[in-house]
């Protein structure tokens, strides 16, 4: 009985560290999307017009591996989630996801093979910030992903360039756009800014 | 009598002068390592505000700001950056880059001054040190030998920046013509910046000091990214936008030094 007992007992003790490390660094876990992201980048079969779709569709599923767009797109538009109705909550999320589509494949095309170095990443909890440096033509630019641990996974919520977070400046601009238009204002604006993505320029 | 009355006077003045620039005069914000990295995970207002947005930036001016801002577009577009395009046209990549460490060098005295004014010694040597060696070996200052070959990357410190680190607070966006984003602190920092720019001292006369600002400026533009046009393609509203990130840019490089090649 006494032996059954502790043989039990190192069997979930086991167990139990095995669950306790199952989760990996949220560097661990971010260095393989970026490089996936960097190589598709560097993908000379990818380059130019013609494969455009084809490397837009790519990039946006190795994205979606490690960067919750869904979480950023509530972050951004703040204390007016509370405020809409289901309906305009799901018209939002698919809009601002095509926004922030837009704008990360947008950013990602003047990517030109620049080292990115991995510098350190803290945890706190739940959430956790990855800093990394990329290098420009010799200068160095601090870029920090900061994440959310969502079913063992670390996910991407925010990017800070320099101090500047994307997140929080997007909100700045919503708030500016709901003050004066309120949230049907702000839909057409986001629209709009999608349809001109699509045409292949952006507004200028 | 007179003696004792003036000996009042002088520390009642300086008194006066913290107060009215909201200066504390105790020690600056510890000059933190160019290299820290900022703690973004200090606080979760998302989470912990009920909802409650972080505050933005106070812009009591916004609709003259705004109408700057429309003025300095159509002055980017229809003057500055072709300006910048037949620039760099005219001359190669290297001697623009030769031209903006020139220009650099010989600014060195501000930023040794306000890294001094900041506590950040390490860095006000650094400054010593690259000026000594770009001016001698890298040609009165052409050249950067000092950042490719010794590995030593320019600090930079402005007034500005002094003025946030001893407590000063932004005060309001101000969007100047030419300039473009700024605050009233920002805004002192230029000036303050401006009077101890050695240029001024040498004796060019108006035309010639005008001819040196304008080339270095549309220099310093042909040289570096250009980030504005990319923030109108990716912004609902550009004006709140280059708002936001100049006040989160000039908060992180308060808390944090900052190198040249930050900019």
């Amino acid at each position: 009985m006494k032996v059954r007992t502790v043989v039990l007992l190192f069997l979930l003790s086991v167990c139990f560290c095995a669950v306790a490390n199952a989760v990996e660094s949220p560097m661990a876990q971010l260095k393989p999307t970026l490089k996936s992201l960097t190589d598709l980048l560097a993908d000379e079969g990818l380059k130019g017009d013609a494969h455009r779709d084809e490397r837009r569709s790519r990039i946006m599923k190795a994205i979606k591996v490690g960067f919750d767009f869904e979480e950023m797109s509530k972050r951004i538009l703040g204390r007016t989630w509370q405020e809409i109705s289901p309906e305009e909550r799901e018209r939002f999320t698919r809009q601002m996801i095509k926004l922030l589509e837009n704008i990360y494949v947008g950013k990602l095309e003047s990517y030109s093979g620049q080292q990115i170095e991995f510098q350190e990443e803290r945890v706190k909890g739940k959430r956790a910030q990855v800093s990394t440096t990329i290098d420009n033509q010799g200068v160095k630019i601090p870029v920090h992903y900061v994440l959310n641990l969502t079913d063992s996974r670390w996910m991407v919520y925010d990017i800070n360039i320099e101090g500047v977070s994307l997140v929080s400046n997007y909100r700045e601009q919503f708030k500016s756009i709901l003050r004066t238009d309120k949230f049907a204002g702000l839909m057409k604006v986001i629209e709009e800014k999608n349809r001109s993505f699509e045409k292949g320029k952006g507004s200028l | 009598m007179m003696k004792i009355r003036t000996l009042y006077v002088i520390p009642g003045v300086l008194c006066l002068w913290f107060f009215v620039l909201g200066l504390s005069p105790i020690d600056p914000i510890a000059a933190v390592a160019a290299n820290a990295t900022p703690d973004l995970l200090a606080d979760d207002d998302y989470n912990n505000n009920d909802g409650q947005d972080a505050e933005g930036v106070a812009d009591p001016l916004e609709p003259w700001n705004r109408a700057v801002f429309v003025f300095n577009d159509k002055l980017y577009v229809w003057v500055l950056n072709p300006v910048k395009n037949v620039y760099s046209k005219a001359l190669p990549r290297d001697v623009r880059g030769c031209i903006d460490n020139f220009v650099n060098n010989l600014a060195s005295p501000i930023v040794l001054v306000n890294a001094l004014l900041q506590g950040r010694f390490d860095d006000a040597w650094t400054v010593v040190e690259r000026f000594g060696i770009n001016t001698v070996l890298g040609v009165y200052g052409f050249g950067d030998p000092a950042a490719s070959e010794f590995a030593m990357a320019p600090p930079s410190a402005d007034f500005g920046q002094t003025l946030g680190r001893y407590r000063m607070g932004a005060g309001i966006y101000l969007y100047w013509p030419l300039f473009g984003p700024s605050n009233v602190r920002d805004t002192v920092g230029r000036v303050a910046d401006y009077a101890v720019n050695p240029v001024n001292y040498v004796g060019l006369n108006s035309d010639e000091a005008l001819g040196y600002s304008g080339t270095a400026f549309v220099n310093r533009m042909s040289v570096v990214p250009d980030a504005y046009a990319d923030t109108k393609k990716y912004s609902l509203d550009p004006y709140v936008a280059i708002r936001q990130a100049y006040s989160d840019y000039r908060n992180a490089r308060i808390r944090g030094g900052g190198t040249e090649g930050n900019q």
